[in-house]
């Protein structure tokens, strides 16, 4: 009894500003008791040229970036893992976190400096001979992926640290002496054992991704529009509060499915062991 | 006994800072700190009365305004003309009474009742222009089908159609492309938005983000108001004015009263103060809003940058706010898949 009585305060917090609030936009969605049925929003969601633009959009860019975070992100993890001086370590993970420690509209802005025309990058370009003139670099998709891409991999690389701290540090070593490879030991035992860092990182970066409002705004302007975006504007632009709450349910549904497919995958994974 | 007077005494404190007079201002967050030094400070100097500002572009703030219909936390809005029509519609604004302003009879006719029923008051009025870099572009740039010419493109900025200027530039395109500016669907403005397209850096949604732009470079050339034309030469960039030879588009700015205004006395002095003389000549000097009250008079080098003198108003082109109104959604619509595709 003692153990659900303190669970009460997280319950009833939840209860209040999460379920409650996700509760009446779902209900909203579909019904509104001055209009009636407006589910028919939905349809319009999908055949609207500009709705289905940037939800794709917004699901390939949060694809990618959860992919590639997680490419960086797992090398550099067992990296900081298998350090042995505690300071170091310690040292590299406030490194890490350092990004999710600024305020994320002035990090987005110094983007801003770095990716202009006469910002850091068109400038090496230019004296490296690579280029005669500087490229168009903001306010492309390329920006936004690498915004959010900066942005979220502390996220993963925290996860995927977490998971694999809690890793004996006996079993690689059983593996190896069980006469594992390299590739098998990374397939086979560090991925299977640390999934669930995987799936939580993966999760955290991509319903990031996909809700993320600045970095896409500063970056990619009007030119990118994603789903974030369009949702600013319709309840501050155009007034189709319908439409936002639609774009919002689907939102919120998207990670639902995604977070449901990513830990199918990888019960899968650790049921075929 | 002492206890109870030091709690008298904080008691009081707490309730003159707490009931302060105010009026609550929605207006746009350009030349913020200057606003600060010619209104606000005076203001509270003069009657007492703290201007608490609530910032952001027209379109954003009129929406703010409707969600906040039942209970309005706004007093006093300012928009340009055609926004402050269709806060009419949404049955935001209450009429202003004149007879509560002193200084309303010095100001000039064609501001003093711009949208019809008294629904506001014109306080400042500015023409939009082209600007240039004039290091980066040979030119000559004298015409607005200078943006469509090869050696700009890829180094020019519009302002995206929700901006205050976005319309008219469009209604603009479409008269000189087609011979009217008064097309309902704007077919020729799109599809010389269209091509133009991918040459476009950014559809600029605010006058702050486009000096952004100039400042790092990324914009060379693009329609600007005259009211931020001070802030662009302090940049210190190599910059020229153009008046193009199709002529400038010329907007009113107008300050009107939320319909259930909580500080409805503070509201009206605040108009008044706005529409006075002292104002109107702080704004003007600054370069920050061009004078629609008769009695002021600015030197020449000053005139010369703003939207100054009777002559000079008249020869602007000002499109009507009541056509812009009824065609805005669908342009909205037309303008987002326009952009998005």
């Amino acid at each position: 009894m003692k153990k659900y009585l303190v669970l009460l305060p997280t319950v009833l917090f939840l209860l209040v500003f999460f379920l409650v609030p996700i509760l009446s936009i779902i209900v909203e969605s579909i019904y509104q008791p001055q209009k009636g049925w407006v589910a028919g929003k939905y349809l319009q969601f999908f055949t609207q040229r500009i709705s289905r633009v940037a939800y794709t959009r917004s699901l390939l860019m949060s694809l990618l970036v959860t992919v590639v975070s997680l490419a960086i992100g797992y090398p550099s993890a067992l990296a900081i893992v298998s350090l042995k001086s505690d300071s170091l370590k310690s040292f590299l993970m406030t490194l890490v976190v350092f990004p999710l420690m600024t305020n994320s509209v002035a990090r987005t802005f110094s983007w801003l400096a770095v990716l202009g025309r006469e910002g850091l990058i068109n400038n090496l370009l230019i004296s490296l001979k690579l280029t005669d003139s500087p490229r168009r670099l903001l306010y492309t998709p390329g920006a936004v992926f690498f915004g959010l891409l900066q942005l979220f991999l502390p996220l993963m690389i925290i996860s995927l640290v977490s998971a694999l701290e809690n890793l004996p540090k006996e079993v690689p070593l059983a593996a190896k002496s069980l006469g594992a490879n390299a590739f098998k030991l990374f397939t086979r035992v560090y991925i299977p054992l640390t999934v669930e860092g995987i799936v939580a990182g993966s999760t955290l970066v991509f319903t990031g991704c996909i809700t993320a409002y600045v970095t896409p705004a500063v970056l990619g302007g009007s030119r990118v529009t994603m789903l974030s975006t369009l949702l600013y504007q319709k309840t501050s632009v155009t007034l189709d509060w319908g439409m936002a709450t639609v774009i919002a349910v689907v939102m919120f549904a998207t990670t639902l499915v995604v977070n449901y497919l990513s830990r199918k995958i990888s019960s899968l994974g650790v049921s075929r062991q | 006994m002492r206890k109870i007077f030091l709690g008298a005494v904080v008691c009081l404190i707490a309730l003159t800072v707490f009931s302060a007079a105010k009026v609550n201002v929605s207006t746009w967050g350009f030349n913020l700190d200057l606003l600060d030094k010619n209104i606000s400070k005076p203001f509270l100097e003069k009657y007492g009365i703290e201007i608490v500002r609530e910032v952001g572009n027209n379109s954003v703030r009129l929406t703010k305004l409707i969600s906040q219909k039942s209970n309005p936390v706004i007093d006093v809005v300012h928009f340009v003309d055609y926004y402050a029509m269709l806060a009419v519609k949404e049955g935001l604004l209450q009429p202003v009474d004149t007879s509560k302003l002193k200084n309303y009879s010095e100001i000039y006719d064609f501001a003093k009742d711009p949208i019809g029923g008294n629904y506001g008051i014109g306080y400042t009025v500015y023409s939009m222009g082209i600007v240039y870099r004039t290091d980066k572009i040979k030119g000559p740039i004298n015409s607005w089908k200078d943006f469509w010419s090869k050696e700009v493109a890829g180094h020019i900025s519009l302002p995206d159609i929700t901006t205050t200027q976005g319309p008219a530039l469009m209604m603009l395109i479409n008269q000189i492309y087609d011979g009217n500016a008064y097309d309902p669907e704007l077919k020729t403005a799109f599809e010389k938005v269209r091509q133009l397209k991918k040459d476009v850096v950014t559809f600029y949604k605010t006058s702050s983000e486009l000096l952004n732009l100039f400042k790092m470079g990324e914009v060379w050339m693009a329609p600007v108001q005259r009211f931020s034309w001070g802030q662009f030469l302090d940049t210190g960039l190599p910059l020229a004015w153009v008046t193009p030879v199709e002529g400038m588009p010329g907007f009113l700015n107008v300050i009107s009263i939320i319909k259930g205004a909580k500080n409805l006395e503070e509201a009206y002095k605040y108009i008044d103060f706005m529409i006075s003389e002292e104002v109107q000549y702080a704004e003007a000097m600054d370069l920050v809003d061009s004078p629609v009250n008769v009695n002021v008079v600015v030197p020449q080098e000053i005139a010369e940058k703003l939207t100054y003198g009777v002559d000079h108003i008249k020869s602007l082109i000002f499109y009507k706010t009541d056509f812009i109104v009824e065609n805005y959604d669908k342009w909205i619509n037309k303008w987002n898949e326009l952009i998005a595709q």
